[in-house]
């Protein structure tokens, strides 16, 4: 049996996270979400956790194993997904979130994003079947006419029909600008559509009846690069009157890929040949229609590396608590037994650490943004919401790219605190290094989450997104400067702050003048600004831990924890930000000096 | 001849009101004398209406309200007695010769035998006005053709002959020059002078043009655009600005009276379209529209355009193609783009340039004439000269040849070369015989540009730069985008403070530049991101920063003479107020503007309303009424309307300062200023007030809440106006005690930064910023 089995959903630290940490009673206050109270997000998680570990969790290592085969140009999912699927479907997991006009159970997105890391936790590759469907949705949802709402969305609600979206080509994936598929109009209404996509997923299965491919296309007379890309919706079977599935399109799956990790989900090429589709949005508005859905797609990205991170920590320490290797440092600890758990090692411990920092800070930040999504689109002050947009914006590319490398790390520390048996297949954690690296590059890289960061939002409105962030530390700091339970941490967290502020003035300005500067130091700057925000949230969760143990509520040894990890993530990961300013602060020069012989010149 | 000390305008239509203004505004006393209306009551009544319109008009052609008594309206039955004792008479009366020398013999009768008579004529030659004329009056007769408004317009037309007295025609000049600030530029009495003969060829070749290859109206005036040197308004704007009507009367009679075989005769039009709009009452701007106008559509407002096609209004589309996608290339990138915009821009430009060098030496003294001409009459970057050297006067006359067009014998002249030149830091311009001579400044105009174009900075950075104008005076230059202030021009200005404090050879600083404005005060851009990123303290390092520099400015052991012209706002305001002296263009418009983007002035605005406003021996008793003044002003955002009311009225700019009207000339005007105030200079005092505090503030309190109420005052208005009263009124202070400037300055810092920390003063600043328009929240 697989070690990652030991794994259960983290609803305590979620239900600290939504309802101490932050106020998710507030969601019950905006107009919709009147039912969202406390007690039924926390039945909700509880019984999303149960589901997941029951139901995915016991078909992620074999999934793994057996992959998706495609025949004659059909692909079949691993044994056991099409069951589970529907069971999933059933469960309502396929509409927690979406609008009830259409069949949605109009849930905050907030519950949806806890109940997605634990979808990923117990199968990363089967969860991106809905996950994929629930972008098509939102595309669809948001741009779509309103016949095409009345005539997908209740499909894709009940899981009966999925969808994907179709962006990558084989000569672009990045850079959308050079997407050769065509779609001619066709005179009525429709359009015909030509061309090659890769890297789709769950671009064909046997999960559903139907799939609603969303596909980049260029019209005859579009535009060059970017701006002239069109979104178009290609049904799999293109829908009868009755909106059953009926004629089938003209899109094949011709190859699915051979790749390194979640071989439970089919990574399809696609042909279309004169496939039959019809135009979502506006001509030539196609890329910023698929963008707006991006934001919640690369935040989903976000939470497959907490995902990751979480069960790769469980499972980790579930064996490292009862494994036996050499003796503590200071002296036998398990007299009785041959060896002392390997527990007792401090670079174990190290580990063991970074990761539950990572996971627990990351799980506050992923709340908060998904409380501010919730915000920015149900709030009934329009200034409010523009802010919670603003804060989801600018926060979006470091909870995509801190938190998929914090889960591929978390996966890769998981390996080595098991060894060799780490290694092996037997135990599924190297499975969780193969799953887990995929975050780092879809939905955008993490480079290019960097770009976006440091070159898009951190100018954009003369730095209007960065106030969501930096006047909220600056007023907390000022207001704990002086408060004793605060002053182990508030002084780093000050300092930090403050290389953040000099950071960010320093590539606005350097920008100004030069981009390169800002392509160099993007990466490193994205992960100073995550640091802060984990410090800031850290410091938050150690108060409310430390005022919980005064007042003498709930469990101590819960809060303990909590403080414990917040020490650790103080004392042995923050400094990591005083190096990320000192790299930023070096500029470009040592990047851009050499030139291309330079690379080659020592083989 | 005796000096011009009173002036008589006769004929008060808007032309003859701006002149007989401007002459106020000078300081001369006018007579503005009109008809007498058939069985009128008031036989002054039509020079009275004039002067209570002109009172009302935007812009004003007053530079303060108190000149308009300055001005006494009459009539020519009545009071034709009143002009014995005038100097110059200037006649804008309607356009016809036999009624104009009808009065020229009336007022030979009665002017003095040494007053000097002009027309304000565009189209009637010099030579008709005088014919019949005694030689003696002819003598002292010109044509001074001023450009409308005439406040605002600074070309100056002035047409004399052979026949002239040469002491007339130098006097005139001097007055017009340096009293009423006008460029002058003299003229061939040839018919429509420089600026209308140029200028109204290139509207007809223009419009031809659209009409010949089906341009639109926005096409038109797209294409008519900077690459051309020309201002946003192109063709069909600016004619909806100038009045549809007077066109068509400009054209005929500029066709009537242009030699045949004259090119004007051959592209001459008469627009059935025009004429139809002109009599439905669309005369433009100062009509129910023109070309263009704003349209009701549902209670949305829309912006149409004519279709010169259908001769129907309809939404105005924005332009493009070839030529215009490439038009930040240049004028010959446009030319060359290949699409029929680049056809037609080439068709009517090429004309224009062939009537420019057919015509240059008929109609003005040289080429350089043309070029300042049609530049500062039309506000064009290039005259038609300077736009050829940038095309390439060999590329334009190859152009011509192939396509079998005779090439003007200037063209041929300049061969490879261009019209222009610049030796050993001198620009030269040709002659007809294709030699150069170079250009020469008036006596007493002294330009940065000349001096730029000369020599080297003393030094410069990315902000400002400081220029040696020679017997020990620098000129310190802002070089910001808009001339905006910050860590730059802070940086600099402390290193020039210091330069001259430590130099034996520099002892005074004069602060002025050629922008199109002084400075639109402090970046907030900067300071905006600042903000977001909660760096309070540098923002209120920026703003100790700026206090810092402009306290060492006012107490620097050398004086400071601030030269502005155009908008001086904000920061650009402060700098004026810690200057020793003000030598400002009449032009300036300064005030204190920081509560419009939700701040207030923090680089000494508030200390010196306070110190200047307490001063005021004209106001009345007490500190109230004076705070509350300096309240006014920095509490509604005003800005001065002219260099006169900025002085009269905000005390930005000192008592004893005087003002230039010409622009050409503020420079040369500061330094000598500064160079007299050298010996013996004494900085002034530090000053100390004392401070109502929180019972001052009760009554300023009071007025903002009774804003607020009446809708005058959104309730962020009110919180910004509270911070400013806090600050002008010394905060937790009471008249016992001595407040210093350093005092009111870090009251200034406190509030400044308080008011950073604020949402809504963050969404102003970014909506000046993002949309150039104040933001209302």
């Amino acid at each position: 049996m697989p070690i990652t089995d030991a794994y259960n959903a983290p609803v305590k630290d979620m239900k600290f996270v939504l309802h101490e940490l932050w106020d998710a009673s507030e969601l019950s206050t905006y107009e919709g979400y009147e039912d969202a109270s406390p007690d039924l997000i926390d039945a909700m998680l509880e019984e999303a956790g149960k589901f997941m570990k029951n139901e995915l969790l016991p078909l992620n290592q074999s999934g793994d194993r057996e992959g998706c085969t495609l025949e004659n140009g059909v692909v079949r999912t691993p044994k056991g997904f099409k069951e589970a699927y529907d069971k999933y479907c059933e469960n309502g997991f396929t509409a927690l979130s979406t609008d009830p006009k259409y069949g949605g159970t109009g849930l905050p997105h907030t519950v949806e994003f806890m109940v997605q890391e634990m979808v990923v936790s117990t199968n990363m590759a089967f969860g991106m079947y809905p996950g994929l469907s629930h972008g098509c949705y939102n595309a669809i949802y948001l741009h779509g006419s309103e016949a095409q709402k009345d005539q997908y969305l209740p499909k894709l609600n009940t899981g009966e029909w999925s969808g994907t979206m179709c962006l990558t080509e084989p000569h672009c994936g990045t850079d959308l600008g050079l997407i050769k598929t065509k779609a001619e109009p066709m005179g009525d209404g429709s359009f015909s559509l030509n061309g090659q996509k890769i890297f789709i997923s769950a671009g064909e299965h046997d999960l559903t009846e139907n799939i609603v491919h969303l596909v980049l296309a260029k019209l005859p007379d579009a535009p060059e690069g970017v701006k002239g890309i069109s979104l178009f919706l290609v049904p799999k079977f293109i829908p009868n009157e009755n909106n059953e599935p009926g004629q089938r399109n003209g899109v094949r799956c011709n190859a699915i890929e051979e790749k390194m990790g979640i071989h439970g989900n089919a990574t399809c090429q696609l042909f279309f040949d004169g496939a039959v589709g019809w135009m979502v949005g506006q001509p030539n508005k196609g890329l910023a229609a698929m963008f707006t859905m991006m934001n919640a797609a690369r935040l989903g990205v976000g939470m497959q590396g907490l995902g990751i991170g979480e069960i790769a920590f469980q499972s980790a320490f579930d064996y490292a608590k009862d494994r036996g290797q050499g003796r503590s440092l200071a002296g036998t600890q398990s007299p009785d037994k041959p060896a002392d758990s390997i527990l007792v090692h401090p670079d174990v411990r190290r580990m063991l650490l970074r990761m539950k920092a990572n996971n627990e800070g990351g799980r506050a930040m992923a709340a908060w943004i998904a409380l501010n999504i919730d915000k920015s689109l149900k709030h009934a002050d329009p200034e409010v919401r523009e802010q919670a947009d603003d804060f989801v914006q600018l926060m979006t590319p470091i909870i995509k790219s801190y938190m998929t490398d914090a889960g591929s790390e978390a996966a890769n520390l998981g390996v080595q605190t098991m060894g060799g048996h780490g290694y092996i297949e037997e135990w599924g954690m190297e499975q969780l290094v193969r799953d887990a690296r995929i975050a780092q590059i879809y939905e955008g890289t993490n480079g290019i989450q960097a770009l976006d960061l440091a070159g898009r939002k951190l100018g954009a409105h003369y730095g209007r997104y960065l106030r969501t962030f930096f006047h909220p530390v600056s007023t907390f700091i000022e207001e704990n400067a002086m408060n004793p339970d605060a002053s182990e941490f508030v002084g780093d967290l000050a300092k930090s702050f403050g290389w953040l502020q000099q950071a960010t003035g320093q590539i606005a300005q350097s920008g100004l003048k030069d981009p390169e500067e800002v392509g160099a130091a993007s990466s490193d700057y994205l992960r100073l600004f995550a640091l802060t925000t984990l410090a800031y949230l850290w410091c938050q969760m150690a108060l409310k831990a430390k005022a919980a143990l005064k007042e003498g509520r709930g469990d101590a040894a819960f809060y303990e924890a909590k403080i414990n990890t917040a020490r650790f993530f103080y004392k042995r990961m923050l400094p990591e930000a005083q190096a990320m300013f000192k790299m930023i602060g070096a500029g470009k020069d040592t990047i851009m000096a050499m030139d291309e012989d330079g690379f080659s010149i020592a083989a | 001849m005796s000096e011009i000390k009173k002036i008589a305008v006769i004929g008060s239509g808007v032309m003859g009101m701006g002149i007989a203004a401007q002459c106020a505004n000078a300081g001369f006393k006018v007579d503005l004398l009109d008809i007498v209306p058939d069985g009128a009551k008031d036989r002054d009544i039509v020079a009275k209406d004039a002067i209570k319109k002109a009172l009302k008009t935007d812009p004003a052609p007053f530079m303060h309200k108190s000149r308009a008594k300055y001005v006494t309206p009459g009539n020519l039955e009545d009071h034709m007695d009143r002009l014995a004792d005038v100097d110059w008479i200037i006649e804008v009366i309607i356009e016809r010769a036999d009624i104009k020398q009808d009065l020229y013999r009336k007022l030979a009768a009665v002017a003095k035998a040494d007053a000097i008579i002009t027309s304000n004529t565009s189209t009637i030659p010099l030579s008709i006005l005088t014919d019949g004329m005694e030689p003696a009056r002819a003598a002292r007769f010109a044509i001074t053709h001023f450009f409308n408004p005439p406040r605002y317009m600074p070309l100056l037309e002035l047409v004399t002959t052979d026949a002239t007295d040469a002491r007339v025609r130098e006097g005139l000049r001097h007055v017009c020059d340096v009293a009423l600030g006008k460029k002058v530029i003299d003229c061939q009495d040839t018919p429509g002078f420089i600026g209308n003969r140029l200028g109204t060829l290139w509207i007809q070749v223009a419009t031809n043009a659209a009409e010949d290859h089906d341009l639109t109206i926005e096409e038109s005036d797209a294409l008519a655009g900077r690459h051309f040197g020309i201002p946003s308004t192109g063709i069909f704007k600016l004619m909806d600005l100038v009045g549809l009507d007077l066109g068509p009367y400009v054209s005929k009679s500029l066709y009537d009276n242009v030699n045949q075989g004259d090119m004007f005769r051959e592209e001459y039009r008469e627009s059935k379209l025009l004429e139809g709009m002109i009599a439905e009452g669309y005369t433009g701007r100062k009509g129910k529209g023109g070309w263009y106008r704003l349209n009701k559509i549902d209670g949305q407002k829309v912006k149409e355009v004519k279709d010169l096609k259908t001769g129907e209004y309809r939404p105005v589309e924005k332009a493009k193609g070839a030529a215009l996608a490439v038009s930040k290339k240049g004028a010959r990138a446009v030319f060359e783009a290949g699409d029929k915009l680049a056809t037609a821009a080439w068709e009517y430009m090429s004309k224009y340039f062939v009537y420019a060098a057919d015509h240059a030496l008929d109609i003005a003294n040289s080429i350089f004439d043309v070029d300042e001409a049609m530049k500062t009459g039309y506000g064009f970057k290039w005259g038609p000269f300077e736009l050829m050297d940038e095309v390439g006067p060999k590329w334009i006359a190859d152009k011509l040849r192939e396509e079998g067009r005779t090439v003007p014998a200037l063209l041929d002249a300049v061969g490879d070369g261009t019209f222009y030149k610049i030796e050993d830091g001198e620009r030269f311009f040709m002659l007809a015989d294709g030699s150069y001579t170079p250009v020469v400044r008036p006596e007493g105009v002294l330009l940065l540009s000349d001096i730029k174009r000369r020599s080297e900075p003393v030094m410069r950075n990315g902000s400002a730069s400081v220029w040696d104008i020679g017997d020990g005076v620098l000129c310190f230059e802002f070089t910001s985008m808009a001339n905006s202030l910050d860590e730059g021009t802070m940086t600099m200005l402390g290193k020039t403070i210091a330069t001259i404090d430590k130099s034996d050879d520099y002892k005074a600083l004069v602060i002025h530049n050629e922008g199109k404005n002084f400075s639109v005060g402090a970046n907030i851009g900067l300071m905006l991101f600042a903000s977001n990123i909660a760096a309070w303290p540098q923002v209120q390092s920026g703003i100790r920063g700026g206090q810092d520099v402009f306290m060492k400015l006012r107490f620097g052991n050398f004086p400071v003479v601030s030269a502005p012209s155009g908008i001086a706002v904000g920061g650009g305001c402060e700098i004026l107020m810690h200057s020793d002296a003000v030598q400002a263009h009449a032009e300036t418009y300064t005030g204190l503007v920081e509560v419009g983007v939700g701040v207030m002035p923090g680089w000494g605005g508030c200390k010196e309303m306070i110190r200047r406003h307490l001063g005021n021996k004209r106001a009345p008793r007490g500190p109230m009424p004076a705070l509350v003044k300096a309240f006014e002003l920095i509490g509604t955002a005003q800005v001065a309307k002219s260099a006169m009311e900025a002085q009269r009225d905000f005390l930005i700019i000192n008592e004893d300062d005087t003002i230039t009207f010409n622009k050409e000339r503020v420079l040369f005007d500061a330094k000598q200023r500064a160079l007299g105030m050298v010996e013996g200079y004494q900085p002034p005092e530090e000053e100390t007030f004392r401070l109502p505090g929180a019972t001052g503030r009760a009554a300023i309190d009071m007025a903002l809440h009774d804003f607020n109420m009446k809708g005058m005052a959104s309730d962020y208005d009110v919180h910004v106006g509270r911070e400013v009263a806090m600050v002008l009124t010394g905060g937790d202070t009471d008249v016992t005690e001595e407040l210093t400037e350093r005092d009111l300055l870090k009251l200034e810092q406190k509030h400044f930064v308080a008011l950073t920390k604020q949402p809504k003063t963050l969404a102003r600043l970014e909506h000046m910023l993002s949309t150039n328009k104040p933001l209302r929240n």
